[in-house]
């Protein structure tokens, strides 16, 4: 074929195809072959998108990167979901890498911002998932995407199990722009139980010489929820889940919402609660969840991920998570954040920072840590049409103008007044509204989730409807009134505080109608991981790093 | 160990008949307990006493005191709180405790 303006990427595909042509047994390469490929198929200024989020990890690939020499590698575009493994920071530190666009750098954050102090970390931007995903099909297209799958069969099918995680987002814009797409697999088998992506999409497979990396991201102890935390969870309930009858719903990681899943048999059983609310979730298969699912409050569930140990159980509750003609359990990152965004009632989480004017953050100086999945749901949908209860009552009770949306989804945060090490939560200016790191960003502060977008806020103080302020500084009285003893706390008015209480924008436990002598860890569905098994009939496996038994 | 009292104004507390005392929590670490004693001397207020393993945060006790003070009647009450390293959250919780075991009927 004669290279005309229409067709250099397949042409230019094709050349790098040929390149490694003695090299390959049709599409399948041998471990040690893979820096020597890699090195091959790669070309300065391609934009190289690796996968990895915060549970799935495409690591031998990484580990594979991290070993070639910069004249091998260099002027990298990297795009990826997650920058969290040592062999991710090797790239940078070798200077390989031009421009990252990227999401989340959790575990990472520390060594991220002092790359970025000695000026070998070129953020582009940092995304929410779906933010990148979308651009992937933009102006991010990858020209070869290392990606990772359970098994590849002959023909080179790919089967993700329980983690789909990202790698439908990676493959399509890569598959269908004549980009590469090299898969490791933990194994090459006869037939895989299921084709999650089809062998005309994947151009190169090699069996790792080791297992994907898996986090166990999900997984809660109940052992480790405290007396104070059960109190915000009732709160929580009381207040908000009751009072808007929460139908659908995402949770967040945190202690705080795990009490939250171990209080519906209780707790919310005691208040007539069952099938009233919560019954559709989008959210992984929280372990802490096993309790409300066999006590049967949940109807569905769907997963942006998988969550380790829990595939038995998951495969054995079809009619709640949704599973292959396999059987096992199917997770869609992107789906699954869609979900989150247009269709729940209420989305629920922790924060380490939120400011007076009820933005909150986790990035700090000394810790770029990024965005993740959080804002996709912890936003108002500018998009959204459906009315349900909930959403019209917010609405309501936001009072909007003329042409405005009617209803409004509940973003709620909740977090403790003081993190461990008495670091205070709540501050008057998050510490992602730094100069340095906003000009990292180019101008944009690093803000998880906006005050605008906030509902309302739960501390162990008391709930303050946020929606509900008719001025900001009505906001930053009822934020000052529920942050406790913090410096931010301590600078409230007792009379606006009083005010706002008697209007029904702050209210505390008691006005719940909670009696602080009754929180109690018995109220705990499951005292700990052992009692979630319990409670699962022996269908969850939890990790070795949770057993004690 | 940091040590200090301070007396709040609070409305009276209608003490139940057969009520002389509550506590709630435990003198363990990062926790604390909360004592509630009758004060028959003094019905208009909160006469507290404070025992911190932490020193450093005596505005912090005073503020969430003062405003418990304010908040409840608990005139006519003696508190005696003993801290080994509670999270300034812990505090107000358990003095909501203490609190609302007094009012309590004794089974």
């Amino acid at each position: 074929m004669a290279p005309t303006p229409e067709n250099t990427r397949r042409l230019n595909k094709e050349e790098r195809i040929r390149r490694i042509a003695g090299m390959t047994n049709g599409k399948f390469v041998s471990s040690n072959q893979v820096a020597d490929v890699l090195k091959l198929i790669i070309e300065p200024d391609d934009i190289l998108c690796l996968e990895g989020d915060n549970q799935k990890q495409a690591d031998f690939f990484a580990n594979q990167l991290a070993t070639l020499d910069i004249k091998d590698l260099h002027d990298i575009h990297l795009v990826m979901s997650c920058i969290t493994l040592p062999a991710h920071l090797e790239l940078f530190k070798k200077g390989a890498v031009k421009q990252v666009d990227f999401c989340y750098a959790g575990p990472q954050g520390q060594a991220v911002a002092e790359l970025l102090a000695e000026g070998k970390f070129p953020i582009g931007a940092i995304h929410t998932y779906n933010e990148l995903y979308a651009r992937y099909y933009m102006d991010l297209t990858p020209r070869v995407a290392l990606i990772a799958a359970v098994q590849a069969d002959r023909a080179g099918n790919l089967y993700l199990a329980a983690n789909t995680e990202d790698t439908p987002a990676i493959v399509e814009p890569t598959a269908f722009s004549n980009g590469i797409i090299f898969a490791q697999v933990n194994e090459i088998v006869d037939s895989i139980p299921r084709i999650d992506i089809p062998a005309d999409q994947v151009d190169l497979i090699v069996e790792a010489p080791y297992p994907m990396h898996l986090t166990a991201l999900f997984t809660r102890d109940p052992a480790a929820i405290t007396e104070v935390q059960i109190l915000m969870a009732m709160m929580a309930i009381r207040g908000i889940y009751q009072e808007y009858e929460v139908q659908s719903l995402n949770h967040g990681v945190g202690f705080n919402t795990a009490a939250i899943e171990l209080l519906l048999p209780t707790y919310g059983e005691e208040l007539g609660l069952k099938g009233k609310i919560c019954n559709y979730w989008m959210v992984n298969p929280l372990p802490t969840m096993i309790p409300a699912i066999e006590s049967g409050w949940v109807k569905s569930v769907f997963s942006v991920g998988g969550e380790v140990g829990m595939e038995r159980y998951t495969a054995a509750r079809s009619d709640i998570f949704f599973t292959g003609r396999d059987g096992s359990f199917h997770s869609n990152r992107p789906m699954g954040q869609l979900a989150g965004h247009y269709a729940i009632d209420m989305f629920i989480g922790a924060t380490l920072q939120i400011d007076i004017n009820g933005n909150s953050s986790t990035v700090s100086k000394k810790r770029i840590t990024g965005f993740g999945g959080a804002p996709n749901m912890g936003c108002q949908p500018m998009g959204r049409r459906h009315p349900t209860k909930a959403w019209l009552k917010v609405g309501a009770e936001s009072n909007p103008g003329p042409g405005a949306i009617p209803g409004r989804k509940l973003v709620v945060q909740m977090a403790e007044t003081f993190q461990s090490g008495r670091v205070p939560t709540f501050v008057e200016e998050l510490e992602a509204q730094d100069p340095n790191i906003k000009k990292a960003l180019h101008g944009v502060a690093p803000v998880m989730i906006y005050g605008d977008d906030v509902t309302h806020v739960v501390t162990e103080e008391g709930i303050a409807n946020l929606a509900a302020c008719r001025t900001i500084e009505e906001r930053q009285a009822a934020i000052r009134g529920v942050a406790g003893y913090t410096p931010v706390g301590l600078k409230r008015n007792m009379k606006e505080t009083q005010e706002l209480r008697a209007r029904g924008i702050i209210r505390l436990p008691e006005d719940l109608g909670i009696a602080p002598s009754s929180v109690s860890r018995s109220l705990l569905a499951a005292q700990d991981i052992k009692g979630l098994v319990r409670w699962s009939g022996g269908l969850y496996d939890p990790p070795s790093q949770f057993i004690d038994w | 160990m940091e040590k200090f009292d301070k007396t709040f104004p609070s409305k009276p507390f209608s003490w139940p008949p057969d009520k002389e005392w509550a506590i709630a929590g435990v003198v363990g670490s990062g926790n604390l307990e909360v004592l509630f004693e009758r004060n028959i001397e003094s019905p208009n207020t909160m006469e507290c006493h404070v025992e911190s393993s932490i020193p450093g945060y005596e505005d912090s006790w005073l503020a969430a005191l003062e405003d418990f003070a304010a908040n409840y009647s608990a005139g006519g009450t003696k508190v005696t709180i003993h801290d080994q390293g509670a999270a300034p959250i812990v505090v107000t919780f358990r003095l909501r405790q203490a609190y609302d075991h007094l009012l309590q009927k004794i089974s």
